[in-house]
């Protein structure tokens, strides 16, 4: 996928956040469409928009689409990891696959489709703990900053 | 409870109501008419379940069903064989006599 000058599959190793910045930023529609306009928080929409923005984004039968390249992949570890951890939040009672599904879909379409599959369940995953209370906002920022040094220090 | 409104090979049609957040009746059959096909146990509805009102004392529970379509009913400009079919599972509310 290319979008004006910048090639989003390039994998860049511990780029500068504002370069990533400018990446998601450049997920925008081209600011010389109408559609542009229409996706800058505009003052009011026609009906027909309000319907295909409300649309859940994982709703795609019958949706336009190109073909598609087949590929074998194994699940990597931190895949099915993430797969068993939002089993067991299920198991002890914390959420259900349907409303898991209703997480991601509450991600937005740029979320949605920008996340790698697993990590939309990780990031829902946060969600459900944080709004019902099983984890403060806090804690877990703790956490990531912790697993963050850990790994920088493993470099 | 455990009546059922439709039986099958009853002709049904699937109803265009708004979606609000989350849906499991997906937009390609929205107004669309098949037939019943295949009973399912009644269960919470996703409209409940997807909210985490997932058990029978905190969630709506509905007869489901398996619709099948022709695919020739589904898709404008369909070129396959005549025969071809479709089928999808939704919950009784969202089904009404064809």
């Amino acid at each position: 996928m290319r979008r004006r000058g910048i090639d989003l599959r390039s994998p860049v190793s511990n780029p500068p956040f504002d370069e990533l910045q400018r990446k998601v930023l450049d997920l925008r529609p081209d600011p010389d469409t109408e559609l542009a306009e229409r996706l800058d928080s505009p003052y009011g929409i026609p009906n027909e928009f309000y319907a295909a923005l409300r649309h859940v984004p994982h709703d795609v039968g019958g949706q336009p689409d190109g073909p598609v390249e087949y590929k074998e992949k194994e699940e990597l570890d931190w895949e099915l990891r993430t797969y068993v951890t939002c089993e067991c939040l299920g198991w002890r009672g914390v959420w259900n696959s349907e409303e898991r599904r209703r997480m991601e879909n509450d991600l937005g379409a740029t979320q949605y489709f920008g996340l790698p599959y697993y990590a939309r369940w990780a990031t829902t995953a946060a969600r459900v703990l944080i709004n019902k209370g099983l984890v403060t906002p806090d804690e877990l920022s703790a956490k990531l900053d912790e697993v963050r040094a850990r790994k920088a220090g493993e470099s | 409870m455990s009546e059922r409104r439709f039986s099958i090979g009853d002709r049904v049609t699937v109803r265009d109501a708004t979606s609000l957040f989350h849906t499991r009746t997906q937009a390609f059959t929205r107004g669309k008419t098949g037939v019943v096909v295949e009973d399912r146990p009644p269960w919470v509805i996703p409209e409940d379940e997807a909210w985490g009102r997932d058990t029978e004392e905190t969630g709506r529970v509905e007869p489901f069903y398996v619709v099948r379509y022709r695919q020739r009913d589904q898709w404008p400009g369909y070129t396959g064989a005549d025969g071809d079919t479709l089928e999808t599972e939704v919950s009784e509310r969202w089904l009404e006599p064809a």
